[in-house]
């Protein structure tokens, strides 16, 4: 149960709502986009290259084309617009920034894995088939696959005519020559992050076809239904000529927040008039699809004797692989959250992200947060150390507080509770463990970090929600927006009855087809909760007004006085002054009075920070956290088990304690296993962690009991003052595992993952 | 032109015989094309990577004659196709060679554990095959049927060639592993090191069966896994401990030994020195604790 604030009484908002979801998923019944078929339904495959750096020579479709069974066969000259860019939901054009990439694989090759023609036939096997005659020719070129090689002049060029570097990034406050002057302890080290999967239950999946008025539809597993403009404009058709439908999402983490199979399935739609469906395998989703961006940061922090910091300097490398994607926007996260949830006078960031010919990265839960905190928190502790200080005494001295300024002249106007859920969440962890061997050690580690909540504030984001109400008085919510599994429609259920007063099960939520419900934006930034949230309960309100004035007349008593609830509205000061919810409806439908309303909610919308100095505001709010956690290490096998995790996080107000729970859980050990294990492994640009017997996530006797600890502030910029906690909730994780191995050992390990093998190398065994 | 290699969609024939009969008929008829399948749980992942696809599949698991536990003549015997949930939970294994269940207990999770079989564990010969080490250390023999119906023992150290090569020839089909019962006053022990707590394929592991006398060793059996291109037995190890009093410097002798015997590779699992390092560590406390055994239960 959250605790803290004096709450207001809220019926339904800040329960404990079983998911309306819940079962249909607990038996099966659930139909995700792999489980849709559609009478005549072709089944595609895509070609993807064997080599992650060539020039295509030639493609040779035709004894493909001949095998029967086969109904077309696609390569890049049958796309009208190949090269293009994501640029999803957003109302504002931002040069610079675009996300991009090609449809299908043309001139030069820039990673292995590259989609280079697409098949669609009768049968999977058929298709298959046909892959093998299609005949590429490639000359295989040299490539780059390091980062920091790739940005050095000289160097191979992933593509044909822009540089590697795609984009940099500066945050410049006070001098930090100067600051690191006043500094007694300066810690200095070299930091590197893996890239890794999303590895979510669901593949990239969909299904599409024509419907009877010919619009392409497709019925995918999307974070974001908006690309329906992005491939309206690659078949160069008009934007209401394609159709998306998002099902429930076996997960999404980002990696289902650009385009996936949709483009494919309307080229091969489009072509073939007929019905098809596209589902990644497990191997394809790993060696081809988006990633979270490998990092290289080289971090130098000082602090006074009293363990106030004075100065930090960052420089951030990250590897965005072959195509540019969202890669700009991840590192402008990495670059505002490189200092961490502390107050910093003198800071100097310098970020790039760079091509090289590696799988590309993209958008990964945390967004650029999880890399530059597992950095910051590390030297924190490194200070902490070299000063006799404890790590949460060394973060007292210098967390950010409310009406405090980030690095980047942003002053934190809403609540800022990092101090809190720091004690909080280190008393958690209770006595210590003892070891129960005489090769174990014990450790403990925290992490806290700052994270932003809504989309960057110079795409200028909005999104929409109709609410209406039927004549018996139940309440309909329409809403484009996408459910990967965190409960987003049913947040939205419980808005709408907590506004109407009626119970949860009165409501029905529609969500995620962008023809029929009102336009919502991404699943993603952590945004949905925020910005439908407060769409809806704007819309609710106004219909609200409408049945409170028409009760007020009925009951004849101020408007002012009345109350929503059990299907009624009733005075507040005398309950039995009440009228029944589908009588007031009845009434107002007689009178021509609007049961519904469509309400848009806009984030707050600024102009693009300046670049050279980092100075402006780039995020409408942050949501703060403590993540502590108890290991204890084998040093002599190097093996560590998890003995304690706690995660206690400001959630401004929770809507829904069990989702809001289950985020703190899943976030935690999401983040966990990038600490513990997580690792796409590349040699050349060839991924050697294809499957799940070498990628290895944590199993579920890896991790004990998640602790969750909810704080109330009310000070969030969401419905009835809530935060978000998608992203923000796995941040920390890999950082208190990191800190806490490092305490358990008196050795750091510098590189994620931390795994056995580092850990006996930090301990000087080999 | 370079072409891209043609997969074909081809048909695989899938048979099931019920019992040895029919199942030497049948190897014996399509000798050359047909493959042995019992769990499953290699070979489907084999076939999806374009490894292997057999022209016929021969599925054992019909074969009820094939899947047993039981003592005999001072043996146990294990029929080839019992699954490593049948080995973890079987009494005669617990209380003759409890090391053995550890291992199975340690195969993939439960659903692998319940397809997952001791005849394929063995016949598929990965290096980190963890069945392979206790039953090497328990001085397990196979029994292998030829598509002839000639029947032949092989101990299981001469079974495993090289990487993945066995003494299985084409046809063969490996029916039952024994091993004699080990004497009351022996103990074995394996611990398999993998990169999560479960489900995953050993990084190294090592068995140990060691009968003391007092702190003196009588006689020893060491084995290792994913050190090595097969599962192998440490003979030289065994020499140095048989018959000696086991003190600090016999047990670091015999880390530093298995250092040199062994040959780990480097690939994305762990480095050679990681590997090397860890058996050694493991193998130390295996033997160490061996020891201090003895000294709290008395021989
Ligand atoms: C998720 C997962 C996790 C795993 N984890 C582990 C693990 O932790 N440790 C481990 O050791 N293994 C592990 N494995 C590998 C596998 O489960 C084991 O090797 C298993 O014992 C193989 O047995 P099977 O019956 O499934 O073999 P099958 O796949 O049926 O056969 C494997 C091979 O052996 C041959 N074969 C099978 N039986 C015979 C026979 N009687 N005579 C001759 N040839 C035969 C087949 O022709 C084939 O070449 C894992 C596999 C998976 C899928």
């Amino acid at each position: 149960m959250p605790e803290n604030r004096t709450r207001p009484a809220y019926r339904i908002i800040g329960k404990a709502a079983p998911r309306p979801d819940a079962w249909a998923k607990v038996f099966g019944d659930t139909a995700y986009a792999h489980d849709y078929t559609v009478p005549g339904m072709l089944c595609a495959k895509v070609l993807r290259s064997r080599h992650p750096a060539a020039r295509v020579l030639s493609i040779d479709t035709g004894d493909a084309e001949k095998l029967p069974g086969v109904d077309a066969v696609l390569t890049a000259k049958d796309v009208p617009n190949n090269e293009t860019a994501t640029r999803f939901g957003q109302t504002h054009q931002v040069g610079g920034f675009e996300g991009l990439y090609r449809v299908l694989a043309e001139k030069k090759i820039r990673f292995k894995g590259e989609a280079v023609a697409l098949v669609a036939a009768t049968s999977e096997a058929v298709a298959e088939e046909a892959l093998g005659l299609i005949h590429v020719e490639y000359e295989p070129l040299e490539g780059v696959f390091d980062p920091v090689e790739a940005k050095q002049a000289g160097a191979y060029q992933v593509g044909e005519d822009e540089s590697n570097v795609i984009c940099s990034y500066k945050v410049r406050k006070g001098d930090v020559e100067e600051g690191f002057k006043l500094a007694d302890v300066v810690v200095e080290q070299t930091y590197r992050v893996p890239m890794v999967d999303h590895a979510y239950l669901e593949p990239e999946s969909g299904v599409a076809w024509l419907d009877q008025d010919g619009v392409i539809t497709i019925r995918s597993a999307t974070q974001v239904i908006e690309h329906f403009r992005g491939i309206a404009d690659v078949l160069g058709v008009s934007h209401n000529r394609v159709r998306i439908i998002a099902p429930m999402l076996g997960g999404g983490f980002g990696g289902k927040e650009d385009i996936t199979v949709e483009t494919y399935l309307a080229l091969l739609v489009w072509k073939t008039r007929k019905p098809v469906s596209l589902t990644y395998t497990r191997e394809e989703s790993i060696r081809s699809h988006g990633k979270r961006h490998p990092y290289v940061m080289r971090y130098k922090t000082g602090a006074t004797k009293a363990g106030k910091l004075v100065a930090l300097e960052a420089e951030l490398t990250s590897d965005a692989g072959g195509y540019v994607y969202l890669s700009p926007w991840v590192l402008l996260y990495s670059t505002v959250g490189a200092t961490g949830p502390y107050d910093i006078p003198h800071v100097k960031v310098d970020s790039e992200t760079v091509l090289t010919n590696n799988t590309f990265s993209s958008a990964n839960r945390g967004f650029g947060a999880p890399q530059v905190c597992f950095a910051c928190e590390s030297q924190l502790d490194e200070l902490a150390k070299q000063l006799g200080l404890s790590p949460l005494e060394i973060r007292r001295k210098n967390y950010l507080r409310t009406g405090d300024a980030l690095a980047t002249g942003r002053v934190l106007e809403h609540s800022v509770e990092t101090e809190q859920t720091a004690d909080r969440a280190l008393e958690a962890l209770g006595e210590p463990s003892g070891p129960s061997s005489p090769t174990e050690r014990i450790g403990r580690g925290i992490a806290s970090s700052m994270t932003s909540y809504g989309r960057m504030t110079f795409l200028h984001d909005t999104s929409r929600a109709l609410v209406s109400i039927e004549m018996d008085g139940s309440v309909s919510v329409r809403c484009g927006l996408q459910d990967v599994g965190g409960g987003q429609a049913s947040s939205l259920a419980q808005i709408a009855a907590e506004v109407l007063g009626v119970p949860m099960e009165d409501v029905t939520v529609y969500v995620g087809d962008s023809a029929l419900t009102p336009l919502a934006g991404t699943t993603t930034a952590t945004r949905l909760l925020y910005m439908s949230g407060n769409a809806t309960k704007k819309a609710a309100t106004a219909v609200r007004h409408s049945l409170v004035k028409k009760a007020a007349d009925l009951l004849d008593v101020d408007p002012e006085e009345l109350a929503m609830g059990d299907r009624q509205i009733y005075s507040a000061g005398d309950p039995d002054r009440a009228v029944a919810l589908e009588r007031v409806v009845k009434a107002c439908a007689a009178d021509g009075i609007p049961l519904y309303d469509v309400a848009q909610f806009n984030a707050p919308a600024r102009e693009l920070i300046d670049f050279q100095t980092g100075q402006g505001q780039v995020f409408p709010d942050f949501t703060f956290g403590t993540q502590a956690m108890e290991v204890s290490v084998d040093i002599e096998t190097g093996a560590v088990k998890v003995l304690k995790i706690v995660s206690c996080y400001d959630v401004g107000q929770a809507i829904n304690t069990l989702s809001a729970e289950g985020q703190l859980h899943g976030g935690a050990l999401y983040g966990l296993g990038y600490g513990m294990m997580e690792e796409v492994v590349l040699d050349k640009g060839n991924t050697l962690t294809p499957s799940f017997a070498e990628y290895l996530i944590p199993s579920a006797v890896d991790v004990p009991d998640v602790k969750t600890i909810m704080i109330e502030s009310g000070g969030g910029v969401g419905p009835f003052g809530a935060k978000g906690l998608g992203e923000p909730s796995c941040v920390p994780a890999a950082a208190a595992f990191a800190n806490a191995v490092s305490d358990a050992i008196g050795a750091r390990v510098c590189d994620l993952p931390v795994t056995p093998e580092r850990i006996l190398k930090a301990l000087g065994r080999f | 032109m370079r072409k891209t290699k043609t997969k074909t969609v081809t048909s695989t024939t899938y048979l099931r015989p019920t019992d040895l009969n029919d199942l030497q008929q049948i190897m014996a008829e399509h000798q050359g094309r047909a493959a042995v399948v019992a769990g499953a749980t290699d070979m489907i992942p084999q076939m999806r990577a374009g490894r292997t696809l057999p022209a016929v599949l021969v599925d054992l698991c019909e074969i009820a004659e094939l899947s047993f536990i039981r003592e005999e003549h001072g043996s146990i015997a294990i029929g080839a196709t019992t699954t490593m949930a049948k080995l973890a939970s079987s009494p005669i294994i617990a209380s003759g060679s409890p090391f053995l269940a550890t291992a199975a207990r340690q195969v993939g999770h439960p659903q692998t554990r319940n397809r997952a079989t001791i005849g394929g564990n063995l016949a598929n010969a990965s290096p980190s095959a963890d069945t392979a080490p206790p039953l090497l250390a328990l001085g397990a023999a196979v029994q292998i049927m030829s598509p002839d119906g000639a029947i032949r023992d092989v101990p299981l150290h001469q079974f495993f060639h090289s990487y993945r090569v066995t003494d299985l020839g084409e046809g063969d089909v490996l029916t039952r592993i024994t091993f004699p019962r080990p004497p009351d006053g022996a103990a074995g022990r394996f611990t398999k090191i993998g990169l999560r707590s479960a489900s995953s394929i050993s990084v190294a592991s090592v068995a140990v069966m060691l009968e003391m006398e007092e702190t003196t060793c009588r006689t020893a059996r060491v084995a290792a896994g994913s050190v090595a291109p097969i599962p192998m037995r440490v003979f030289r190890i065994e020499e140095l401990l048989e018959g000696h009093e086991i003190g600090e410097t016999l047990v670091e002798e015999c880390s530093e030994l298995l250092r040199a015997e062994i040959s780990p590779i480097s690939d994305v699992r762990g480095s050679d020195k990681y590997r090397s390092y860890v058996a050694s560590a493991v193998l130390k406390r295996q033997i160490e604790m061996a020891v201090a055994d003895r000294r709290t239960f008395g021989a």
